[in-house]
């Protein structure tokens, strides 16, 4: 009795495969091209073969799509996400160019839809050689631990394999493929971005692009910008002081170092600014839509300019001409919030600096 | 000498220091699983969250009753690191007491007389507001989950480190703030990030090493039974975290355990469905290798107001329509106190304890009413049963709010996520004690009082019941009929639950007090006005202080 629930569990038990989802994705995709060249191809030049043609290509990129969806949905952040991720956003761009295509009644036209589709697919394709968010399909095959297949011998990329044919992953990234020098058992798969190749005993290592992951500790840190703007004014912060003092210093501390609530300047802060990968955009959101905690949104948008001018000069981001906009800003979203180079914080503990 | 004479001197000396090392040994015993078990009944400790697995805070004793306790007076008052609000529950034992600070200091001091017996500090980075609920005791270390996502065991007898992990799976977004609960042989601790974009956990570790052993998520996975009761990938930040203490029925091996509110809080539209197992209680069996849910009964589905189950809960056999049953209470930040039976998870009656106004509201873009306020309602340190009485206690909260939301929601990483903002204050902000009758889920009394109420309620089988108000005044009242027998106002808020130990004969009530904090700043009562110095006018004070009669 339990045996048999045992395999209805089993059964029912969904059991990841994300090299099989990611492998029939790529052949969903070619069967959409392949949709698109044939009509072009063929000799029927009437406007509902081309309409049909359309449609069908964007069913199979339909079922590609569910196939990516399949993927994203668990739990963890697989190495290759950005990659699919981006394979994903290129498809639904893919299927809104077929979807007009399938509606034009110009030949002129459908050509001009189905290129901008051909070209949002080929971006989810991507290439081998193409690590990250632009390597598409194919650059997450080639490059991440999405290159092991159901069942294969996945081992620690950094050191050899005791046994092959082996996956070698180091922190979801593929650094080799190693295969057995004899034998037809192990071809080599499909898909591999290979940049060199060793001998080693009786096994045949391929080296991906990625040997040197296992020498280097790679780390969170976000680059500091090497100029930093001046994004406020002097009297924009010196006026800031009572608005901190009123609002924010009960949670926040004399000293901007936190006391039920967090730091928000200096040394601390800006520490977690950037392993949370903060931009200025961020900060800006936060205080002022969020702050202050007991009543968010109840200072005027010139009192929470100051208030974050105020902020950014106890954190030694220099002042300038050009005052802390009330307004949003696009360009705050690009720039991450780092120590700013070359600034003697005036107290060296805490690394504020001080604000008159 | 000789040389065998020589071994022999060396041998009986290597003999003394083993046997004495020994002896030392047994001298400072610690806890067993004996102990933990019958923490209920040994009023000379306090070895556990809320007195006892049951995670009811209620006391067999005769030494301190209605008659006396107009002579209870202050034993000793001992400061503590005051950088946060004190939401510490003390640990008690063989005379020591164990507290934390809100930013994780730990302090050892004597029972009797409050000096401290070692100090432990520690700087910890903060995500968003500071808290800590207390420790365990576990192998002779005194073991704290902090709020950089550390668990951190320190020698019970010097404080020192004896090992330190680093035990949030995302220390991003997740912090801890609850006090770590031994039980054979593991430490059960739940992770605080169900405001911040994660989902909510709990886990449990090898109370000797802290090797971590499971954890059991409270938003089910993709092929997960609930799953689809969240709409698209919502689960993935849904929260629903633990925030708050547990229950445990030894017998069954069965944890009693409260999940949060979903994500993102004031955004419902993201997140279409029950959204299961946010504001739900869960009843795990964690006799094997991983737990395995019994039942949840869910509250609130698909909360848009962080009406979050607060409250621990409590397990206790009451007496209803004239039956003794096995029930579970619980309490909302919604204003509500819920009774399930404690074997199926069904509900026996509920009861709104605070003013509930505009609950089918969501927040807007132009801002809607609705009462409990974020911080009304049921809090953190809950109520307790008397047996004796059969009356539930339970402080509860009036406040309102005005609740926004734009519409959209971002999660930036160590930010909240919320898609919308914490309410704003709306009117008044007052505060209820309340008796709930068991047997009729009717108040028996009921006590209007002008500040917040979330310092939790002990009782004594003697009759009284003790809790503190955030304006600070600590009061026990009598239990049948609700009347003020005595209070002391402290001057600070009181967001802990008091404890209850006896020593040398004499009983001690003890209870924490300090600064406001971020969630319950009342402009009537505090540190004083901030002022332009940047230094309260007002010095900050956080004390632990014990009371006994003469």
């Amino acid at each position: 009795m339990y045996t048999i629930l045992a395999l209805l569990v089993l059964a029912l038990t969904p059991i990841r495969d994300d090299h099989g989802s990611a492998v029939a994705a790529l052949a969903d995709v070619q069967n959409a091209v392949g949709e698109i060249v044939r009509i072009e191809d063929g000799n029927d030049v009437g406007r509902a073969a081309f309409a049909r043609a359309a449609n069908h290509a964007r069913s199979a990129l339909d079922a590609a799509l569910a196939h990516l969806d399949t993927m994203l949905d668990q739990r963890a952040t697989p190495r290759w996400q950005p990659a699919i991720e981006g394979a994903k956003v290129n498809l639904l761009a893919a299927e809104e160019n077929l979807t007009d295509a399938a509606g034009e009644h110009e030949l002129d036209d459908y050509e001009y839809d189905v290129t901008r589709a051909l070209a949002n697919i080929a971006l989810a394709v991507g290439r081998p050689a193409q690590d990250g968010a632009l390597g598409g399909l194919t650059g997450a095959l080639a490059n991440t631990d999405l290159a092991v297949p159901a069942g294969a011998r996945r081992v620690n990329g950094c050191s050899a394999p005791a046994q092959t044919p082996a996956y070698g992953v180091s922190d979801g990234q593929l650094i080799y493929v190693a295969l057995p020098r004899s034998g037809d058992a192990a071809p080599i798969p499909p898909n591999l971005d290979i940049r060199s190749i060793a001998i080693r005993g009786n096994d045949v290592m391929l080296y991906t692009a990625h040997t040197a992951a296992c020498k280097v500790q790679r780390t969170r840190e976000v680059a500091a910008a090497t100029v930093v703007p001046a994004l406020y004014t002097a009297a924009q912060a010196h006026a800031g002081i009572a608005i901190y003092v009123h609002h924010c210093l009960q949670c926040h501390g004399a000293d901007l170092q936190g006391t039920a609530g967090p730091a928000v300047a200096g040394t601390e802060f800006l520490k977690t600014a950037k392993f949370d990968g903060w931009s200025l955009e961020d900060m800006r959101t936060t205080v002022f839509t969020n702050m202050p905690f007991s009543d968010p949104g109840s200072l005027t948008p010139t009192q929470y300019a100051d208030v974050m001018a105020f902020l950014l000069a106890s954190s030694c981001f220099p002042a300038g001409s050009k005052p802390f906009p009330r307004a949003d800003q696009p360009s705050f979203a690009s720039l991450k919030l780092a120590p700013p180079g070359g600034i003697v914080p005036t107290n060296r503990k805490t690394g504020t600096c001080a604000v008159k | 000498m000789s040389r065998p004479a020589a071994a022999f001197v060396v041998f009986a000396f290597l003999f003394f220091i083993v046997t004495a090392g020994a002896r030392l040994e047994a001298q400072s015993t610690w806890p067993t699983s004996g102990s933990y078990a019958n923490a209920a009944t040994d009023n000379s400790a306090w070895i556990l969250p809320a007195r006892s697995y049951s995670g009811n805070r209620y006391v067999p004793s005769a030494k301190l009753g209605v008659a006396g306790v107009a002579s209870l007076k202050k034993a000793w008052s001992t400061p503590i690191d005051a950088r946060g609000p004190l939401e510490v529950s003390p640990i008690v034992w063989h005379g020591t007491m164990y507290v934390t600070s809100s930013h994780n200091d730990v302090y050892a001091l004597d029972a009797k007389t409050g000096a401290v017996k070692w100090h432990f500090h520690y700087t910890p980075h903060v995500i968003a507001f500071s808290a800590n609920r207390g420790v365990a005791l576990a192998d002779g270390n005194v073991v704290e989950a902090t709020l950089d996502g550390h668990l951190i065991a320190l020698n019970a007898t010097t404080g020192k480190v004896a090992w330190n992990i680093l035990a949030a799976k995302d220390p991003r977004n997740t912090f801890f703030t609850m006090q770590p609960v031994p039980y054979k042989g593991m430490l059960l601790l739940g992770a605080s990030n169900g405001d911040w974009g994660g989902v909510g956990y709990i886990s449990a570790f090898n109370a000797a090493t802290g090797k971590r052993l499971w954890d059991w998520y409270t938003v089910p996975g993709p092929g997960e039974p609930g799953h689809n009761t969240w709409s698209g990938d919502s689960w993935k930040r849904g929260g629903a975290a633990i925030w708050s203490g547990v229950a445990i029925d030894p017998a069954t091996d069965t944890l009693y355990v409260d999940a949060g509110n979903p994500q993102p809080d004031f955004l419902g539209t993201v997140r279409k469905g029950a959204n299961l197992y946010s504001n739900s209680m869960l009843a795990l069996d964690i006799s094997g290798s991983k737990p395995k849910l019994k039942w949840y009964h869910q509250f609130i589905p698909h909360d848009t107001h962080d009406w979050d189950p607060a409250m621990p809960p409590v397990l206790f056999t009451g007496t209803v329509d004239g039956t003794p049953r096995s029930l579970v209470a619980a309490g909302d930040k919604g204003g509500n106190f819920w009774v399930l039976d404690a074997a199926t998870g069904a509900l026996v009656y509920h009861v709104a304890v605070s003013k509930q106004r505009g609950q089918q509201t969501q927040p807007s873009r132009a801002g809607d009413i609705a009462c409990p306020n974020t911080n009304g309602g049921v809090e953190f340190n809950g109520g307790s049963y008397s047996p004796v009485t059969n009356m539930f206690y339970v402080p509860s909260t009036n406040q309102c709010g005005i609740w926004t939301s734009p519409g959209t929601a971002v999660y930036v990483a160590g930010q909240f996520y919320l898609g919308g903002a914490f309410p704003k204050l709306y009117g008044p902000s007052t505060g209820m004690m309340n008796a709930i009758d068991i047997g009729t889920g009717k108040f028996a009394w009921r006590k209007s009082l002008a500040f917040p109420q979330i310092g939790g309620a002990l009782t004594l089988s003697s009759g009284l019941v003790f809790t503190g108000g955030v304006n600070g005044d600590f009061t026990a009242y009598d239990a049948k009929t609700g009347k003020v027998l005595w209070h002391y106002p402290f001057g600070l808020t009181i967001q802990a639950p008091p404890c209850y130990y006896e020593l040398g004969g004499k009983p001690y009530v003890a209870v924490g007090a300090g600064p406001a904090g971020v969630n319950f700043a009342d402009p009537r009562f505090g540190q004083g006005a901030p002022t332009l110095e940047g230094t309260y006018a007002h010095p900050v004070r956080a004390v632990i202080t014990a009371f006994t009669t003469p």
